[in-house]
């Protein structure tokens, strides 16, 4: 593990009850890897169910916390502003629930200046939830 | 791959992915408004240029481009490379 709970928000811009990753498992130039555990106040439950959007939202805040450590890593500061720019090619292909581990995967595709094209999976016990592909854009 | 090669090759996948006439595609014309990129569609040109000339451009090499004649010469000077 490269960061963990404790210290997770010196990467990400966004704060509870928002945070979405618990730790930052590896992460490198080119792919990130994150966990997150569901819990009973998780703000996007319907039915103890993880909404699509959280899932998301998982995506994209592992990609935060990934170019966020990279960045520490090379001498320059995380923690900045990121937006989604655009999703596609996204599939939801299950749900999970309170207590379910969700372990991110991502793949950064494209780059250009500060824009990022990448393609990010949720899975739970080994089964995808959820895959997509997100333009994301640190400010 | 020489100039007549790299503005076949261009002209078939520009605009196959970006869904323009290939007619448009001339060497004076405005790259960024023929194929109607916004800044986001650069990372989508990135990866059908790595896919069909087998080299990743950066934001830095597109700072000369603006037409079409421009983009040639990024091409040539990066395959050259």
């Amino acid at each position: 593990m490269l960061v963990n709970k404790e210290n997770i928000l010196k990467y990400i811009p966004q704060r509870a009850p928002f945070v979405m990753i618990d730790a930052l498992i590896d992460a490198n130039e080119t792919s990130f890897e994150s966990s997150f555990l569901i819990e009973q106040d998780n703000l996007f439950l319907a039915d103890k169910c993880l909404s699509e959007s959280a899932l998301i939202e998982n995506i994209a805040q592992t990609c935060a916390a990934g170019f966020g450590y990279v960045a520490t890593q090379n001498g320059e500061e995380a923690g900045g502003m990121g937006f989604i720019g655009a999703i596609s090619k996204l599939e939801v292909l299950g749900t999970a629930e309170v207590g379910n581990l969700i372990q991110t995967s991502i793949k950064v595709l494209s780059s250009f200046g500060t824009i990022h094209l990448i393609e990010g999976v949720a899975r739970c016990n080994e089964t995808d939830l959820l895959t997509c592909q997100l333009k994301i854009v640190l400010a | 791959m020489n100039r007549a090669e790299i503005i076949e090759t261009t002209k078939r996948f520009l605009s196959e992915e970006f869904e323009v006439d290939p007619n448009t595609i001339e060497p004076e014309n405005n790259l960024q408004e023929t194929l109607d990129l916004s800044s986001l569609d650069y990372v989508d040109l990135v990866i059908v240029i790595e896919e069909n000339l087998g080299f990743k451009p950066t934001a830095e090499d597109f700072k000369s481009v603006a037409t079409f004649e421009d983009f040639y010469q990024m091409v040539e000077a990066k395959m050259a490379e």
